[in-house]
């Protein structure tokens, strides 16, 4: 039973005409006139129906919830008229045996009148205006659209003042195509001021998926995202806010199967990411395929942000650091805490020199440092390295090569033994110190022992074809050894996963 | 039908549309084949602020698609966003 009403619900008289035996579980709403909306002065409400609509729409909705939830009963009556500040505008009640289904329905059907049922509400607000609700320009749920059609010179007209942007240069931003990888604290106010510029593609890469705890830093999304996937849940936000861009999510992860096919779509690469492991993929990545590289990190207070650009004296990540370093010699944002506005400033340089790169500015020289407690920056000169292994006059890396990345340098216990004491194939060689291996010999496999220091050496006990495996105590230290003697021209070095202790 | 070919619908208003147009009820005679193109011609003529996709239409007491045709008698309720309870 659906009833419109001019006068006041009388909502116990209602309820009493719904008790049955059978009823376990009574659940009502009742909606009350508010005395604001949207930060407005709300003094009074008229409501209008379309009555004969109304009614049978009304009455649709409540047979759907008895079906859906196999109420008892289910009842609604609407106030239309004019209302003041404190009344009941609608009321719902259900009844069933159980109260589940009850709260279910209830919330089903008050939630289906407000979207089916042609009933409107006009506000009448303190300062003597009114509006029409979700039908005016203030309104929240809906996007307004202009009657007027917003142009693309209105849009960025305070940048294309500035000499350096010009029309030209707005042209050039729109003609730009940046990858986001990672779309986190960094990530998200990049992706947003890239959009804002006027940015013609942005892509954005992450396979992760909202926590609650990433809300503080990352600011495109909200509590109603968590649980979703990023890329996805960012492009969507980011597309509503700036029609003119083309966005495209990419809700994977960056590997090396398919970074080098990501980067050939875009011009800058942005790394947003919290790891070596995907910063190096970035760099050798972008070096290969011969794109800009915008990197930034993040520590606590500080951060820093580097700018790799093929064919100038800028360096790559190798340049300083020809090996990956371990990836657990630093702490995530997780283990070290961090307040959202340092990744914020740290993610707007990164679109700031992404911006500058599109419109042929020169690159960030050297490597930016910034401590945003103390308020000190700090610039260190980087030179591009000759003997960098991947950008250098006689690069040893020319693909990106899974084994860099921390990826396929390990070799598990259980598949690569055949039982017999050897890994087949395999020099197996015992990296620790001669102390460890008396106090704890490899178990019954045949190794040679030759202790990590002796690999600091320049001529190397090793053939460039032949198959290492590399054991250590605990499969850290070999692990670090098989990526430098990689990076170092041992293409088929591997390590031994949880070392000595994985044997037992 | 009339003679030039028009059709003759009868159209209502609610809130705010009710309210731009300064009436809720009445006869028109129109060459517009769909409700959408009924509702482009009367929202030029009566400067409607709501675009198309914001509302819904209901014809003979109920709810069609944009692009249900018009004949001679029906009655037409340009049906802007609700916002009950």
């Amino acid at each position: 039973m659906f009833a419109l009403s001019t006068s006041p619900i009388d909502a116990r008289a209602l309820q009493d005409a719904m008790r049955r035996p059978e009823a376990g579980a009574f659940v009502c709403f009742e909606g009350w006139v508010r005395n604001t909306n949207e930060g407005r002065t709300v003094t009074l409400l008229e409501y209008e129906a379309f009555e004969a609509v109304a009614c049978s729409e009304g009455s649709h909705i409540l047979h759907e919830a008895r079906e859906r939830f196999g109420l008892l009963d289910a009842r609604c009556a609407h106030r239309v008229g004019a209302l003041a500040i404190g009344d009941m505008a609608v009321w719902v009640g259900v009844v069933s045996g159980h109260r589940g289904e009850a709260f279910a329905a209830c919330r089903y059907i008050i939630d289906e009148v407000k979207k089916r049922v042609p009933i409107w509400k006009k506000e009448h607000y303190s300062d003597g205006d009114s509006g029409w609700v979700n039908c005016e320009c203030h309104c929240g749920a809906e996007v307004h659209v202009h009657a007027e059609p917003v142009t693309e010179a209105q849009l960025y007209a305070r940048q294309v003042c500035l000499p350096e942007v010009s029309q030209e240069g707005q042209d050039r931003l729109r003609r730009g195509r940046v990858l986001i990888v990672g779309a986190g604290g960094l990530g998200c106010p990049a992706a947003l001021y890239l959009a804002a510029a006027g940015v013609g593609e942005i892509g954005i890469c992450d396979s992760d998926t909202v926590d609650a705890s990433n809300l503080h830093r990352q600011i495109l999304f909200g509590i109603q995202d968590i649980g979703a996937p990023k890329a996805e849940r960012a492009v969507d936000r980011i597309k509503s806010m700036y029609p003119f861009t083309i966005f495209t999510p990419y809700p994977e992860r960056l590997t090396d199967k398919n970074a080098m096919e990501m980067f050939c779509k875009h011009d800058i690469i942005l790394d947003c990411t919290d790891n070596f492991e995907v910063k190096f993929l970035i760099n050798d990545a972008a070096v290969l395929s011969k794109k800009s590289a915008v990197f930034a990190s993040i520590y606590q207070w500080e951060g820093q942000v580097q700018v790799y650009q093929p064919g100038t004296e800028t360096p790559c990540l190798r340049c300083q650091w020809p090996d990956m370093p371990e990836p657990d010699c630093v702490r995530t944002c997780a283990e070290a805490g961090v307040l959202g506005a340092v990744p914020g400033v740290f993610g707007a340089m990164q679109a700031l020199e992404a911006l500058k790169l599109l419109l042929g500015r020169p690159a960030l020289p050297g490597l930016l440092l910034f401590d945003l407690l103390s308020g000190q920056p700090h610039r260190a000169g980087l030179k591009r390295s000759a003997s960098c292994p991947v950008c250098g006059t006689n690069p040893t890396i020319r693909s990106v090569d899974p084994a860099n990345y921390g990826d396929g340098l390990d070799v598990e216990v259980e598949g690569a033994g055949e039982g017999n004491g050897t890994f087949d194939g395999f020099e197996v060689i015992d990296i620790r110190e001669p102390q460890e291996i008396r106090e704890r010999p490899l178990a019954g496999l045949k190794s040679t022992a030759i202790p990590a220091s002796r690999f600091e050496q320049d001529s190397l006990p090793l053939s460039t074809d032949g198959r290492y495996l590399l054991c250590c105590a605990h499969g850290a230290r070999s692990k670090y050894l098989a990526r430098r003697l990689r990076a170092r021209g041992y293409p088929h070095v591997f390590s031994l996963k949880g070392g000595a202790e994985a044997l037992v | 039908m009339s003679a030039n070919g028009a059709k003759n619908i009868s159209v209502q208003y609610f809130a705010m549309l009710r309210e731009q147009r300064g009436l809720s009820k009445e006869s028109l005679a129109t060459h517009a084949q769909s409700a959408a193109a009924l509702y482009e011609e009367l929202r030029f003529q009566h400067g409607f602020t709501l675009p198309l996709e914001r509302m819904r239409v209901i014809v003979n007491e109920s709810f069609q698609p944009w692009d249900v045709s018009l004949s001679e008698g029906d009655e037409v309720v340009f049906v802007p966003p609700v916002a009950g309870g």
